[in-house]
């Protein structure tokens, strides 16, 4: 990578055009290739599901868009930014980018709303009072705004990770990653997670999802795209999917979770 | 000794069932019971036979000034009493602002003095009120009966002061000042002692007191950076982290206090070479910080990782994660093995008296024995008693402050 190297593309400002582009993207854990030659983009106000086995490199991909994990080559941008090894770049991406974790990982000695207001204060300097009251909208959008002098621990496994919806969103970011966020929850505690992230799709958030929650894919998601053995296999619109697989590992892994 | 045997009746009551359930279940249990319980009562006997008979305690009352300030001119002890009083009255405006801000949160019950609050108050300042009272008791002058009633009414005023202060809320730049105001107290109590009596010459339980001070303050800041060290991903970092650390853990700290004491001047000329107090506190800060880093790094270790990644991935700065997320999380897990070393170098202050020829409160209870009133009686038996129950009283006062903290941060209620 060279300076004189221009982003693919400038920032994006309608539906559509690209916010996430990865391009010949491999990562090697050791020896081990968890993924091999992945190229997807996302457009924006777009909803991309992920769906594939356990180990087929899921997480491993979301983590390498926010730099969780480093690819070994490839092209990542995100919103008109290339992640190399700069650290402004990544923290500005990361910045960019929200990211919701199956185990939720609230800050558990901070309250719900520091939990909330402690990245828009430190990482964009937004005054105290102006950060407060942004995450109560964002508590009320996400339905628990009575919670918000409450610590993580006091709360449900649903109102936690509505919680860890709320403290991405308080950083005003262009893309939402999601990894496996209702995985953790009681079964009866997945459909206000759900709710919320459908909320957040209508209102025109560009996200990309791994779940195996297909009733919400068919639901919201522009498109699906399956990974197998570190491989995007296949990519289509949910009706795709489900009427239509093409490839055999799909066909298999479609018959195993339906 | 006597024993009591119940009485044949009908139903025996509610004591001997339990003796029996919990004491005498087996023959085994009830041999047990006799022996250890014959032996708990011959020492206890005898404890308090020597104690409260046959103890010579005028060796302590007659050198109590020796013994907690040693040879501290007496024209300057009203210094000690004022610094003593503002150091409380600081505790306790510091407590009181805490407190009010968690009634502020709604973190924490109100100020009422209720009775459980009056229980809660002497199980944490009743043996230490307790041990000052019985100081007094051995005391002929008014000088320490005044000086502890200016702790009293400073400690009482500071927390009524600190709760109403903390009341309100303040801008940023009255609140930074106040924490620096608060902060430049001690360096100003320390700057009027040293004027009247220098560091070199703190003797007696005053010495231990100051150097396990100065120490546990010194070392914190030093281990934590250690600990962040020998995790950090710099090679000769990682590297002069673990080789301190390594090297003096595997160093006995006596022979430390020795060198401190010998090798100094190979290094610096005598001239400016620091004295005694001073090396010995620069030996606890080095020997404890050595034992905290690794305590920290256990800290570090037990924060899951996703703590980390969810305040990457919020885009905090590297400082940000550390000294918001991770560390204050890292140092809750382990309040209890911290105040452990810091209690430790608490005692092993009294090394210092041998090691390096200080007079510290061990070095005084010993040679007070030599005097010409006591020597040849064995009197060391009653001094080291008295020695080592203040020590208790100061240990175990820390290791209850502790236990009180964990809870107060709910360690193991996340
Ligand atoms: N930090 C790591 N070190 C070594 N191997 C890893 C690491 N993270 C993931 N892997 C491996 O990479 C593969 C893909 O993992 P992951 O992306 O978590 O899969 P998925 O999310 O689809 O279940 C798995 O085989 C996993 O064992
Ligand atoms: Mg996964």
């Amino acid at each position: 990578m060279t300076d004189t190297d221009q982003p693919a593309f400038t920032d994006a400002t309608r539906a559509g055009d690209p916010v996430i582009e990865l391009e010949h993207v491999d990562k090697f854990f050791g020896t081990f290739q968890a993924l091999k030659d992945i190229n997807l983009k996302v457009g924006l106000q777009e909803v991309v599901v992920v769906i594939g086995p356990s180990g087929s490199g899921k997480s491993t991909m979301i983590r390498c868009i926010n730099r969780l994990e480093e690819h070994d080559a490839g092209r990542i941008v995100v919103d008109g930014i290339e992640l190399t090894a700069d650290i402004r770049n990544i923290q500005e991406v990361r910045r960019e980018t929200g990211m919701v974790f199956q185990q939720f990982n609230l800050f558990p000695h901070l309250s719900v709303m520091d939990n909330i207001t402690l990245a828009p204060r430190q990482a964009r300097r937004i005054p105290k009072k102006q950060a407060e009251q942004h995450a109560m909208e964002l508590l009320e959008r996400v339905q628990i705004p009575e919670q918000a002098r409450k610590y993580p621990g006091q709360l449900s496994g649903g109102q936690q990770q509505r919680v860890a919806i709320a403290r991405s969103l308080a950083m005003r970011p262009k893309v939402m990653l999601f990894d496996e966020p209702t995985s953790a929850l009681d079964p009866e505690m997945i459909g206000e997670v759900l709710d919320v992230m459908k909320d957040l799709a209508r209102g025109g958030m560009t996200m990309i999802v791994v779940t195996h929650e297909m009733g919400f894919a068919r639901e919201v998601a522009d498109r699906v795209v399956f990974m197998a053995d570190a491989e995007i296999v296949e990519v289509g619109t949910p009706e795709h999917f489900f009427l239509d697989p093409q490839e055999a590992r799909t066909k298999l892994f479609l018959s195993q979770i339906l | 000794m006597t024993t009591t045997t119940a009485r044949p009746t009908a139903a025996p009551p509610p004591a001997v069932i339990w003796a029996r359930r919990h004491l005498f279940r087996t023959p085994l249990d009830a041999a047990l019971t006799v022996i250890f319980g014959a032996l708990a009562l011959y020492v206890a006997f005898r404890l308090a036979r020597f104690v409260l008979v046959t103890a010579r305690w005028d060796i302590i009352a007659t050198n109590l000034k020796l013994l907690m300030v040693g040879n501290w001119d007496t024209v300057h002890l009203p210094r000690i009493a004022i610094a003593l009083a503002v150091l409380t009255t600081l505790g306790g405006l510091i407590a009181g602002l805490i407190h009010a801000r968690q009634v502020r949160r709604g973190t924490a019950v109100g100020m009422k003095l209720s009775p459980r609050r009056i229980g809660d108050l002497t199980r944490r300042f009743g043996l230490l009120v307790a041990t000052v009272l019985l100081l007094l008791a051995l005391t002929t002058t008014t000088g320490p009966w005044v000086m502890m009633a200016g702790v009293a009414v400073g400690g009482v005023l500071g927390r009524v002061v600190g709760g109403w202060l903390g009341r309100r809320r303040y801008r940023r730049s009255v609140a930074v000042a106040g924490v620096l105001a608060m902060a430049l107290v001690p360096v100003a109590l320390y700057r009027y002692l040293v004027d009247a009596v220098p560091l070199a010459e703190w003797e007696g339980f005053f010495f231990n007191i100051t150097a396990a001070m100065a120490g546990i303050i010194l070392c914190f800041p030093l281990g934590v950076l250690l600990a962040l060290g020998r995790r950090s991903k710099l090679p000769l970092l990682r590297t002069m982290a673990t080789v301190y650390i390594e090297i003096v853990r595997g160093s006995p700290l006596f022979v430390l206090l020795l060198l401190a004491n010998v090798s100094l001047e190979f290094f610096v000329p005598p001239s400016i070479a620091p004295s005694k107090t001073v090396r010995a506190i620069v030996v606890f800060t080095i020997f404890t910080a050595a034992y905290l880093a690794e305590i920290v790094r256990g800290g570090l270790q037990s924060v899951p990782r996703g703590q980390e990644e969810a305040a990457k991935s919020l885009g905090l700065s590297p400082l940000t994660q550390m000294s918001r997320i991770v560390l204050p999380q890292a140092l809750r897990n382990v309040i209890p093995a911290q105040i452990g070393q810091f209690i430790s170098l608490f005692k092993d202050t009294t090394l210092a008296g041998l090691g390096l020829g200080i007079l510290d409160m061990l070095t005084v209870s010993d040679a007070i024995t030599q005097q010409p009133g006591f020597v040849g009686q064995r009197l060391i038996i009653e001094t080291l008693t008295f020695t080592a129950f203040l020590f208790w009283v100061g240990s175990f006062t820390m290791s209850r402050e502790s236990q009180r903290l964990e809870r107060k941060l709910g360690v193991g209620t996340r």
